[in-house]
């Protein structure tokens, strides 16, 4: 009896820790960006203070927060659409209609996945050079439509697969065109599969970091960039960068909330069937 | 995988090559056509610049300079074998693939073990929160870690301080300790993206064998040895190449925390490409370590991949 007791009570304290361990350095920054500033530097950390709005008034004010939060949406917005619009034709082709050396060009596709960001950001930076097209959105957003298309390939290939063949054939037998049956059978039955990706895309390119540093100048920063460069400095305005990264964080955390079924499909890659 | 798909990789292909060529024939077309907007961003935007990162590598050159740049041929690739930085980020980067992959796989399976123990609700809650981190950019993650790291306000200093080791540890200060906080911060937001593939391979295994076992008399190690692990393996191979990968790249979170300090304890190969080419202007050579980066992911990664990609292969129908 007293066995059971402690052995419930460890699975407790470890469910507990890690709760700790995970809550703890996101509701800091949290709490920090209501902070004074004479709150934000007291060790411990006060849990009961004034509350305040100026960090925000600051980091929407001075750092051009605004127009960054809006380059985000737009990049997000923009490359999501690309890689789930030709990504899903790319799927639908690949796995029904029987197309050539079907299996081929899907491995091709996943192989993308294996490519390093650096390795595509040098060369694409110096293209881009080139082209004059540096600092336009053109490159965050062909960047991160390329990373996503693989996964968005695979993720609705899977999908498409787990559609009965009845239903194609079905179609079929009633005359339906292959782009009709897309249309009218596909689309419908996989639109959980897209709204996964499309969410699981715009998230990646709402955090992605690396490629939107190099490739955006000051006009066209996505919300990450702007972030670094609140971090970069040598000494953190932690209050003011609490306030943004609190604000890009809270939209992501909120609509995974909301569709937390769909994400957990979506995130472990379709790769592994729940 | 659909019989349909099955149908044209399998024997029909071969046996009536005629029948089933002429009916596909008519949307070959079409499906040549469905491909090529993707197959198009993929060529502008990773076959293209791949192909161009070939061939400057053999260039000693500077960006907006390319005609100036002399060909060196080999030059470049040379100077990563002898030059002691790059052998560092790349042991470095080993190093830090190696320990914070293999900890996010044990914790993420215990922690999956254990929420599944839980009643369903429960669990889908906790899930939810532990999955948090997850959610957030690379970037914010450093700056919640820089902050906890802070040596005057941070919150890990705080705690050592309660154990009177605060001397001991370096932080993101010294170059001893650095790695290892880096190392701590990808696993706080990489093991719920284990946990998740964990608790989706927990459920495909079928209740009844733990019955089974129970009833043979094996214990919960026995259990946890001779049926959870087995049927998750080719769950934990997926696990291990999409994390593998992703840590052998890191990039983000080492910018975010140090940079690749102090005195280039935490300088990944891709910090290391990154710096050569953006900072110091010698992309040729930034383009070498790239494409060395990626053929030792390639040569890495690539067995694992290809053993379980012939597994999956043939299990289908």
């Amino acid at each position: 009896m007293i066995l059971r007791w402690m052995r419930i009570g460890l699975r407790l304290a470890v469910l507990i820790l890690f709760f700790l361990w995970t809550v703890i350095p996101i509701a800091l920054v949290v709490t920090t960006s209501f902070k004074l500033p004479r709150d934000i530097f007291s060790v411990p950390p006060v849990i009961i203070f004034t509350p305040t709005i100026e960090n925000y008034v600051r980091a929407l004010t001075a750092g051009d927060f605004a127009r960054y939060f809006w380059n985000s949406v737009v990049v997000g917005v923009a490359s999501a659409l690309l890689a789930v619009g030709s990504g899903s034709l790319a799927a639908y082709a690949l796995v029904s209609l029987r197309m050539r050396y079907a299996r081929l060009i899907a491995d091709m596709f996943l192989l993308g996945k294996l490519v390093p960001a650096v390795t595509m950001l040098l060369p694409l930076f110096a293209l881009l050079n080139v082209t004059g097209l540096l600092g336009t959105f053109v490159g965050p957003i062909l960047a991160h439509t390329a990373v996503n298309l693989p996964f968005v390939i695979w993720l609705v290939m899977g999908f498409i697969r787990d559609i009965p063949p009845d239903l194609e054939s079905a179609a079929k037998v009633d005359g339906c065109t292959p782009m009709r049956t897309f249309w009218l059978i596909i689309g419908p039955v996989i639109l959980p599969g897209l709204v996964a990706a499309t969410i699981l895309s715009m998230q990646f390119s709402w955090n992605e970091l690396l490629f939107s540093l190099q490739l955006t100048n000051l006009d066209t920063y996505t919300l990450p960039v702007g972030i670094s460069k609140f971090v970069g400095s040598i000494s953190v305005d932690w209050g003011k960068s609490s306030a943004a990264a609190t604000l890009t964080m809270a939209p992501i955390i909120l609509v995974s909330f909301l569709i937390q079924g769909y994400l957990a499909k979506g995130t472990t890659g379709g790769a592994i069937k729940g | 995988m659909s019989a349909k798909a099955g149908t044209l990789r399998g024997s029909t292909l071969f046996k009536h090559p005629e029948r089933v060529r002429s009916r596909g024939d008519r949307h070959q077309l079409l499906a040549v056509a469905l491909i090529i907007p993707a197959a198009t961003v993929l060529v502008a935007v990773m076959i293209v610049p791949l192909g161009y990162a070939l061939l400057m590598s053999l260039f000693d050159y500077r960006v907006g300079a390319e005609s100036k740049g002399s060909f060196v041929f080999l030059a470049n690739y040379l100077r990563f074998v002898e030059d002691p930085l790059a052998l560092s980020s790349l042991g470095l980067t080993l190093l830090f693939t190696f320990c914070a992959v293999s900890c996010e796989i044990v914790l993420g399976i215990g922690m999956a073990l254990l929420l599944a123990t839980l009643p369903v609700s429960i669990a889908r809650l906790l899930r939810g929160v532990y999955c948090m981190p997850l959610l957030i950019s690379p970037i914010i993650v450093g700056l919640l870690w820089r902050y906890m790291y802070d040596p005057t306000f941070g919150l890990v200093y705080y705690f050592l301080g309660l154990t009177g080791l605060a001397n001991l540890f370096g932080g993101l200060q010294e170059p001893a300790s650095a790695l290892f906080c880096v190392m701590v911060a990808d696993i706080w937001e990489t093991t719920p993206f284990v946990l998740l593939c964990v608790t989706a391979g927990l459920a495909g295994i079928p209740a009844d064998l733990y019955e089974a076992a129970r009833i043979d008399g094996a214990g919960a190690l026995g259990r946890l040895f001779r049926i959870t692990l087995p049927l998750l393996r080719s769950v934990l191979a997926v696990v291990l190449v999409i994390r593998g990968t992703d840590a052998f790249r890191v990039f983000d979170i080492i910018y975010a925390l140090t940079g690749g300090g102090p005195a280039n304890s935490t300088l990944s190969l891709s910090i290391y490409a990154f710096k050569k080419g953006f900072e110091e202007n010698q992309m040729g050579y930034a383009m070498a370590i790239a494409i060395i980066t990626m053929a030792l992911l390639v040569l890495i990664f690539g067995p694992l991949l290809k053993a379980l990609y012939s597994r999956s292969q043939g299990n289908a129908p």
